[in-house]
């Protein structure tokens, strides 16, 4: 049995403690100790964006973290983006865009996204598509994602004006 | 497989946490490298150092106008840095093309230079640039060239209870640099040749030439017979190509067949010249 790993940090803005197996990477964490699904298993190697959460407010990618190097940082998951019942704008510009298929890429789009918007009143197309690069998909295509970000930054926009 | 996360505070606790025989214990930085090894159970690692405490994340310019940037700083904030930008643009382009921001948010230099993966993009540029390392042990440090850190395919002149803490970069002056790399469809996106020239044009010839290649040899190589070729005389393109893969021993890997890569070699050679000197005007 491996060294258990006592783990104190914070989750969608809930202080979490939990104990796991010390080689375990923060997406195993997620998924399987604290029972977040949201977060998608994908390639395992960097390579496909499925996995990213944001870790201290950065798009990160959680099959590459180790759970134990998350001591005391804050990790933000799709499972923490709506607010209550009402969806985040983000969310709610994927599903009137339709830009989301299979939607097994769309957890670290979204999250993705997030850090863009969080940091970006309103982000032209080229810093969408650099902020986005790499976060593979593999049915909806990639204009209507472009599109719903966009409009997610508009609905953003509109609400702090209001 | 059960392992130990030490966090030291200080550099000298950190070497002092490494062990100069076992090759089981590791320093961990961004860990982007070290966690593919050990998915791919090639690391099977007894205590990992994490050196995210020590304080060697940052980027100046020194007294002599080079660049300083501690091995602990993102490849994102060096991509993004002003002064890297206005001092070493071919630095920041660069960083661009490399791996997935994600990727980059987190991976550091120090594990970059460290990791000494052939493909990587990033020694090839700094080596034709001229930059150094500085390497911290029990005993002090030293400063080597970056182009005498690879030993062979993920070998280094590192050793085992020693840590990169600081990559130098001597400023460009009067020299234009580019780096060109091609990429063939795989899923990691990893080059199959990368190109990096650093030449210092007088009209319409060279004075100084450094030109130095990866991802096609065990370690990045100097291309010193094209070097020569270019020094001191107008461009002659055939003569170049001759010299381009003179003396390399090119490997085949699953991004190119040897034969393959010689052409490219030849092919992106001439274009990042042609960039250079675009730039030099
Ligand atoms: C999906 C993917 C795509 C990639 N594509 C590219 C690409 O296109 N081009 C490219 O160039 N690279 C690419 N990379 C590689 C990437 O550049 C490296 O993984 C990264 O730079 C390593 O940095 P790190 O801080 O994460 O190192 P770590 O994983 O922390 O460490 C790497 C190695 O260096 C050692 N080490 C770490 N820090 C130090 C130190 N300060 N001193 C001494 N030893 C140290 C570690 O023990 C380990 O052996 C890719 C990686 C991934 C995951
Ligand atoms: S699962 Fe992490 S990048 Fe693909
Ligand atoms: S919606 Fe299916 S992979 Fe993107």
């Amino acid at each position: 049995m491996a060294r258990s790993l006592q783990l104190s940090l914070t989750v969608n803005g809930e202080a979490v403690e939990l104990s796991c197996a010390g080689y375990k990477t923060l997406l195993e964490v997620l998924r399987e100790d604290l029972g977040l699904t949201g977060t998608k298993h994908g390639c395992e190697l960097g390579e496909c964006g499925a996995c990213a959460v944001l870790i201290d407010g950065t798009p990160q990618l959680s099959c590459l973290v180790l759970a134990a190097e998350c001591e005391g940082r804050a990790v933000e998951t799709v499972e923490g983006l709506s607010r209550g019942a009402e969806l985040h704008p983000l969310q709610a510009a994927f599903a009137d865009l339709g830009a989301a298929q299979c939607g097994y890429c769309t957890p670290g789009i979204l999250m993705t996204a997030k850090a863009l918007l969080d940091n970006e009143r309103m982000p032209d197309r080229e810093r969408i598509k650099e902020a986005v690069s790499g976060n593979l998909c593999r049915c909806t295509g990639y204009q209507q994602i472009f599109e719903a970000i966009e409009e997610a930054a508009r609905r953003l926009e509109h609400e702090s004006h209001r | 497989m059960p392992f130990e996360l030490a966090e030291p505070r200080s550099l000298r606790e950190a070497i002092a946490s490494l062990d100069a025989k076992d090759p089981s214990v590791r320093p961990i930085s961004g860990g982007t490298a070290l966690m593919l090894m050990m998915k791919a159970g090639v690391l099977r690692p007894s205590r990992l150092v994490s050196l995210g405490k020590l304080g060697l994340a940052g980027i100046r310019t020194g007294p002599g106008g080079e660049l300083r940037v501690g091995a602990m700083t993102s490849l994102r904030t060096i991509e993004k840095s002003e002064i890297v930008r206005k001092g070493w643009p071919v630095i920041a382009r660069t960083l661009r093309t490399l791996a997935n921001v994600r990727v980059r948010n987190v991976a550091t230099v120090g594990g970059h230079l460290a990791h000494a993966d052939p493909h990587m993009d990033l020694p090839p540029v700094l080596s034709a640039l001229g930059a150094r390392v500085t390497i911290a042990g029990a005993a002090g440090e030293r400063s080597i060239p970056v182009e005498e850190l690879g030993t062979g395919y993920l070998e280094t002149s590192i050793r085992l209870d020693e840590l990169i803490t600081l990559l130098e970069v001597p400023p460009l002056g009067g020299r234009s640099a580019a780096y060109l790399k091609c990429t063939t469809r795989s899923a990691d996106d990893w080059p199959a040749v990368g190109v990096a020239v650093s030449l210092d044009f007088q009209g319409d010839s060279i004075r100084e030439a450094s030109v130095v290649i990866g991802a096609a040899t065990d370690k990045p190589t100097r291309l010193a017979a094209v070097e020569r070729i270019l020094v001191g005389r107008k461009l002659d393109e055939n003569l170049l190509d001759e010299a381009a893969t003179q003396e390399l021993s090119v490997e085949g890997d699953l991004h190119g067949s040897a034969a393959y890569k010689k052409q490219l070699i030849r092919v992106y050679l001439r274009r990042a010249i042609h960039e250079a000197r675009a730039q030099s005007r």
